[in-house]
C-alpha cells in the first residue's frame, strides 16, 4: 500500500519537477514569474494527448507538445514580457496572467471543457512490481521527466548556451558586455521553458488518465509551491522539492483524505517560507535572480 | 582607434557627463583621471554601450551604434568593470570561458585558457572553485584574463585597483605595464592617478562630467590639475 502510493506521489512529483524547473528558467533569468507556464502545460497537455488519441506515440506526443509550448512561451515573451521588460515588475506579472487567461479560453473553445481522456488500453496497462504496480503511462511519466531533467542538466551546465543563460541570470550587464546576447538568451530561456511546460502537460495527461482545461491553475500553483521549497538559489532544489510534494500530496490524500491535500501542500510551502526561504537546497541567504 | 565627440549622458534629471572628447590611438595607454562622481564610469558605460548618450563614439573608423554592448566584445572592445564583474557563481574557468563567449575557434580558446593560468599562476589551483571565493586582487586577475580571452584590440580597465591591497595594486599597474608590450591598446580609468600616469602615455582628467585637463603623462604628473580635480582647486 504505502510502496504503491509512493509510487504514485513520485509520479506526480516528477510532472511537478519539470514545471518547477519550467517556472525557475525564467525566474532566474528575468526575476518574473511568467505565469502563463501553467497554461502552457494544459496546452501542451492538450496537444500530446490529442496526438496519443490520433494513435500517435508517446515519442512523438511529447517533442510535439514541446514544440508547440515552446513556439507560444516566444510569443509570450515577445508581446507579454518584452516590450514590459523596464517597467514594474508587476507589469508582466500580468500581462503573462492575461495570456493564461486567453489560453485558457482557447482552450475550452477548441477541446470543449469536458475533460480529454486517455485511451482505456493506455490507461489501464500496467506493470506489476511484487505487492505494488505501476502504469506504464506513470513509467513513461518518470522516464521522460529523468531524460527531460538530464537534457536540461547538460544544457544548463555544459553547453554555451546555458553558460550565457546563467551569466545573464548572475549579471545582465557583465554578461552583454562579454558578447551574451541577452535579449537572444532571454527568449531560448523562454522557448526551453515552454518546452519543458509542454512536455509536463503530456505527462500529467498521463497520470491523470485525463486533462481538462482547468489542470494548469491548480498544477501550476503546486508547481510555484515546489520552487519554493526547492530553493531561490539554484534551480536543482526542485529535483528534491518536487518528488517531496509530491509524496506529501498522495499520502495526505491517503491518510487525511482529499479534504486536506491542499492544506499540506500550501502549508509546507509556508513553512518553508517562513523558516527557510532560501529553500531545501539553497545557501545561507536568499540572494536576488541568481537562479540558472 | 577610439574618437568620443560631445559624449554627454544623462541619469535622469542629473547630468553626469557634459560634452568630453577623447582620442586614443592603436598601441597607446591612456589614462582617464578624476575624483569619485566626476563621470569616468558613466562615460565608459556609455562608450561600450551599455548606457544611452547625445554625442559620438567611433571605434576603428567605424560609428558605434548605441545600446549594442553585446556587439563590442566582438569588435574587439572589451570592458573590465569597475568592481570586476566576476560571475561568482560560476567556476574560474567557467568564467575564462565566458571570456571566450565571442570566439568559434574552440581548440584554440583551450590552448588560450591554459596560456592565461600559466600567465596568472594564482588562478591555477582555484581553477574549479566558485569564482566569488577568491580574494579581491584574484578576482581582479580573473577579470583581466577574461578580458583577454576575447581578444581585444582596445581593453578598457575600469578603477582596477579599486579595493585592492598595496601590493596587489601594484601587481595590477605591472600587468598593465606588461600589457604595453603586447601592443594592445588600453584605456585605464584610475583614481590612483599618480600610479596611472606613471603607466600611461596620454592622460584626461576629469571634473564634474567635464574634462578639465588633457595632455602627456608626464607633463600632467608634474602640473597642478590633478591636484586641482582632485582637491577641488580654482578654474
Amino acid at each position: 500500500m504505502l510502496l504503491q502510493q509512493l509510487i504514485n506521489g513520485l509520479t506526480l512529483g516528477a510532472v511537478y519537477t519539470l514545471i518547477a524547473l519550467s517556472f525557475s528558467l525564467v525566474m532566474g533569468i528575468l526575476g518574473v514569474l511568467n505565469l502563463a507556464i501553467a497554461e502552457l502545460f494544459m496546452l501542451g497537455g492538450y496537444c500530446g494527448l490529442t496526438l496519443i488519441i490520433m494513435g500517435h506515440s508517446v515519442w512523438l506526443a511529447v517533442p510535439a507538445a514541446m514544440a508547440v509550448s515552446g513556439v507560444l512561451a516566444v510569443v509570450v515573451e515577445r508581446v507579454a514580457y518584452r516590450p514590459l521588460r523596464d517597467a514594474p515588475m508587476i507589469m508582466p506579472l500580468l500581462s503573462t496572467l492575461a495570456f493564461s487567461i486567453i489560453f485558457q479560453n482557447v482552450a475550452v473553445n477548441v477541446w470543449g471543457s469536458d475533460p480529454l481522456q486517455l485511451p482505456d488500453a493506455l490507461a489501464d496497462a500496467r506493470l506489476s512490481l511484487g505487492t505494488a504496480s505501476i502504469g506504464i503511462m506513470q513509467l513513461a511519466v518518470i522516464v521522460v521527466t529523468v531524460l527531460l531533467v538530464v537534457a536540461l542538466g547538460v544544457i544548463v551546465q555544459s553547453t554555451k548556451l546555458g553558460r550565457g543563460l546563467r551569466a545573464v541570470a548572475e549579471n545582465r550587464e557583465v554578461a552583454r558586455i562579454l558578447g551574451a546576447p541577452a535579449s537572444r538568451l532571454t527568449t531560448a530561456a523562454f522557448a526551453l521553458s515552454g518546452s519543458l511546460a509542454g512536455a509536463a502537460g503530456v505527462l500529467i495527461g498521463f497520470h491523470y488518465a485525463a486533462i481538462t482545461p482547468y489542470v494548469g491553475v491548480d498544477t501550476g500553483l503546486k508547481a510555484i509551491a515546489v520552487m519554493v521549497v526547492g530553493g531561490s538559489t539554484r534551480i536543482w532544489g526542485v529535483l528534491i522539492a518536487g518528488p517531496l510534494i509530491g509524496v506529501a500530496e498522495v499520502l495526505s490524500v491517503v491518510y487525511g483524505g482529499s479534504a486536506i491535500r491542499d492544506m499540506v501542500v500550501y502549508g509546507l510551502m509556508i513553512l518553508v517560507l517562513l523558516l527557510r526561504p532560501q529553500g531545501v537546497l539553497g545557501g545561507s541567504s536568499m540572494p536576488e535572480g541568481e537562479r540558472v | 582607434m577610439l574618437e568620443v565627440k560631445g559624449l554627454s549622458v544623462h541619469y535622469g534629471p542629473i547630468h553626469a557627463v557634459k560634452g568630453i572628447d577623447l582620442r586614443i590611438d592603436r598601441g597607446e595607454i591612456v589614462a582617464l583621471l578624476g575624483a569619485n562622481g566626476a563621470g569616468k564610469t558613466t562615460a565608459l558605460k556609455a562608450i561600450v554601450g551599455l548606457l544611452p548618450y547625445a554625442g559620438e563614439v567611433w571605434y576603428e573608423s567605424r560609428r558605434l551604434p548605441q545600446g549594442a554592448a553585446e556587439k563590442m566584445a566582438r569588435r574587439g572592445l572589451v570592458l573590465v568593470p569597475e568592481g570586476r564583474g566576476i560571475l561568482s557563481r560560476m567556476s574560474v574557468e567557467e568564467n575564462l570561458w565566458m571570456g571566450a563567449y565571442v570566439r568559434r575557434d574552440r581548440s584554440a580558446v583551450v590552448r588560450d585558457i591554459a596560456g592565461m593560468i600559466e600567465r596568472f599562476p594564482i588562478l591555477r589551483e582555484r581553477r574549479n572553485a566558485p569564482a566569488g571565493l577568491l580574494s579581491g586582487g584574484e578576482q581582479q586577475m580573473l577579470a583581466i584574463a577574461r578580458a583577454l580571452l576575447a581578444r581585444p584590440r582596445l581593453l578598457v580597465l575600469d578603477e582596477p585597483s579599486l579595493g585592492l591591497a598595496p601590493l596587489m595594486v601594484e601587481r595590477v599597474f605591472e600587468i598593465v605595464s606588461d600589457l604595453r608590450r603586447t601592443g594592445l591598446t588600453v584605456l585605464l580609468v584610475e583614481q590612483k592617478a599618480r600610479q596611472a600616469l606613471s603607466v600611461a602615455d596620454r592622460a584626461y582628467v576629469i571634473e564634474l562630467g567635464r574634462v578639465s585637463a588633457a595632455g602627456p603623462a608626464a607633463e600632467l604628473a608634474h602640473g597642478s590639475a590633478l591636484a586641482d580635480a582632485f582637491l577641488g582647486g580654482e578654474r
